[in-house]
């Protein structure tokens, strides 16, 4: 889940092509996926939608982004997400090794439905997007307080659905270096206000981490405007129920080793 | 820029630390300070000095975890672990001992809400000052729902504690690499308290947790350490009080509980089995375990005297599985929690706190010390 989530996030771009986290729509009837990023899909000059193909058997999840009027010099674009996350949630309440939620616990159906408005502008050369939304989590029925996953990129996600919402906002820069390598930067920001309130570990509180910083740095390779690699690492930061942590992944437990992330994508 | 970098490196050293805490040989304690000490609350002040040793099952009294007690629960309710530890400070201040050796408290785990459950006690207790050391220590267990986990062994005491001590045992060798990598490491805590010195004599504290599961010589290993530990001790000259859960049957004791223990479904002592023993039930796994104890015995002071550490009123486990019947619980069944000095106990002071049993699967055991004259 955590890989998931993690290389699902690897999305840089230059101008229109590999833009996902950009205010700048694909272009019509071009796809673009990787091996765990979602497919995307042009289908206008205005609309792309993105699903993640392996997710969906287990997490129906499904996003669009729809190209908005120019903001001045900027590019702008709002994205609507949906995640259905119960199916995949109740296959990790299970005993045993690989049992991530507490096996005595049944997740109720959940929706996850995200906004965002994004910004995008070359400021000095460097393609910079600016975005900012918010995370609305409906559970339709009983969600067990103790269902939490303390892992990073997880748990605030997660959390959205004991909190009911949350806001994040970041900022995605990407720098051309040579024709074929590119540089991509980004910080992002999730915010829970009004999680329980932390009595410094004075009582039960399952709930009480209310925010997370996300940055990853990764070079991109594009051998042709079809396939690129992309390498680099990527470090949360973060508040959780027992106190403030820092990881940076992918990270191997058993080895005590970071690695770092690599994805292939194609498009056509 | 230069700050960018320089921001960056701290974070993705600080991001690199162990998903599991393997702790070296020279791992530090934490320590922790009640948020008010009253002033002459943490000096001595003459007379004995009572220790009590509980393995307080992380504060979930009976709930049934499915760890230790043929349950299925994984994450305790706010309800049970508030309660529980509320009760367990009250026995505290009731039982009123000096220093406090307690096994299985957690420190942020997720299994029981993430409380600070030391800090928990030495706020709503009299008790001003805590070491900890970890046994379990992991950012997440991947099985189960566990999650993080830290939990581990502390000394709380009255007065101020000097330097102390983790000092690693022996891990298991009956298991998995992979096992073992998220499993329990086990050890001694041990601290100085230089309020009870007397005259040249340095007092310690010194709080042990050995193996329960271990089917090897583990548990052997680590009552040799807990015995040169305090064997050190005493030979520097020094005095010490000393307890914890040992894991081990007394002297003399019944060494089959695989029956006891027996959760519905399991089959044991019959061929065929897949053990023919329990883990943790059985004492007799090598030569000479049902006497592993007697060193102790024959060096030190036990706080309960040798003729009746097997009697039924000083047996200090609980186990909701114990049963005589099919309707009638076997409220406590076997001696392994302990108290030694190398100094002497008041005279029948030593109490096992079998009304406890809604509190913990092990029952506290408390004695008053008599410090050597000369303080």
């Amino acid at each position: 889940m955590i890989l998931i989530l993690l290389v699902g996030s690897i999305a840089p771009g230059q101008a229109r092509a590999w833009d996902s986290h950009s205010a700048y729509i694909i272009k019509e009837q071009r796809w673009e996926m990787g091996v765990f990023q979602p497919f995307r899909y042009g289908l206008s000059e205005s609309l792309e939608y993105s699903v993640h193909p392996v997710l969906f058997f287990v997490m129906p999840n499904i996003s669009f982004k729809r190209s908005q009027a120019d903001l001045g010099t900027f590019k702008t674009a709002t994205r609507y997400s949906m995640i259905y996350p119960t199916p995949l949630l109740n296959m990790l309440s299970k005993d045993n090794i690989g049992g991530l939620i507490d096996p005595n616990i049944t997740m109720p159906p959940m929706l996850g439905l995200s906004g965002s408005y994004l910004m995008s502008k070359d400021i000095f050369g460097i393609n910079t997007t600016s975005k900012i939304g918010i995370d609305i989590g409906l559970a339709l029925g009983e969600l067990d307080t103790r269902s939490n996953i303390d892992l990073p990129l997880v748990y605030h996600r997660l959390e959205v659905f004991h909190n009911k919402w949350g806001v994040h906002a970041g900022v995605d820069l990407t720098k051309e270096i040579t024709r074929r390598v590119k540089l991509f930067m980004d910080i992002d920001m999730r915010l829970l206000p009004d999680p329980d309130k932390d009595r410094g570990g004075q009582e039960y509180s399952m709930h009480s981490g209310d925010y997370s910083i996300e940055h990853k740095m990764l070079l991109v390779w594009s051998r042709s405007p079809r396939f690129r690699v992309l390498a680099g690492y990527k470090l949360v930061t973060g508040d959780y129920p027992y106190g403030r942590d820092t990881r940076l992944l992918p990270y191997l437990p058993m080895m005590e080793k970071w690695v770092p992330l690599i994805e292939f994508q194609w498009a056509k | 820029m230069r700050y960018y970098f320089t921001l960056l490196s701290f974070l993705l050293i600080g991001g690199c630390e162990p998903f599991v805490t393997e702790f070296s040989d020279s791992a530090t304690p934490l320590r922790f300070e009640a948020s008010n000490i009253d002033a002459g609350s943490s000096a001595y002040q003459g007379g004995g000095v009572k220790v009590l040793t509980w393995n307080m099952r992380f504060g979930i009294g009976r709930f049934p975890f499915f760890g230790d007690s043929c349950g299925e629960g994984v994450i305790a309710d706010e309800e049970t672990v508030a309660n529980t530890m509320e009760a367990i400070a009250e026995t505290l201040n009731v039982i009123g001992a000096d220093i406090v050796f307690l096994q299985e408290v957690d420190l942020e785990s997720k299994r029981t809400g993430y409380w600070n459950q030391i800090q928990y006690l030495l706020n709503n207790t009299y008790l001003n000052y805590g070491v900890y050391a970890s046994t379990w220590e992991a950012d997440f267990i991947p099985s189960d729902g566990l999650g993080r986990v830290n939990t581990g062994n502390a000394i709380l005491s009255r007065y101020e504690l000097g330097p102390a001590e983790r000092i690693q045992l022996r891990l298991r060798t009956d298991q998995s690499d992979l096992v073992q990598y998220f499993y329990l490491r086990r050890n001694i805590l041990k601290a100085e308290i230089p309020e009870l010195k007397v005259g040249q004599k340095q007092f310690f504290a010194v709080n042990i947790h050995a193996t329960a599961f271990a089917t090897d010589d583990t548990k052997q290993r680590h009552v040799d350490k807990y015995v040169e530990t305090l064997g050190q001790i005493h030979s520097d000259g020094n005095i010490f009080v000393s307890g914890g859960d040992l894991n081990a049957v007394p002297p003399g004791a019944v060494t089959d509980y695989c029956q006891n223990d027996m959760c519905d479904g399991e089959d044991y002592h019959t061929d065929g089995a897949e053990h023919f023993h329990k883990e943790g039930s059985y004492f007799e796994n090598f030569a000479g375990e049902p006497d592993i104890l007697a060193p102790l015995y024959e060096a030190y002071q036990p706080a309960i005297r040798e003729g009746l550490i097997n009697l039924p009123e000083h047996f200090t486990h609980a186990p909701t599985t114990s049963m005589v019947d099919a309707n009638t619980i076997r409220r406590h069944d076997r001696k392994i929690d302990y108290l030694f000095t190398n100094m002497e106990w008041e005279d029948q002071s030593g109490f096992t706190h079998q009304e406890c049993w809604e509190l913990s699967d092990h029952m506290p055991v408390s004695a008053t010390a008599q410090l050597p004259t000369g303080n």
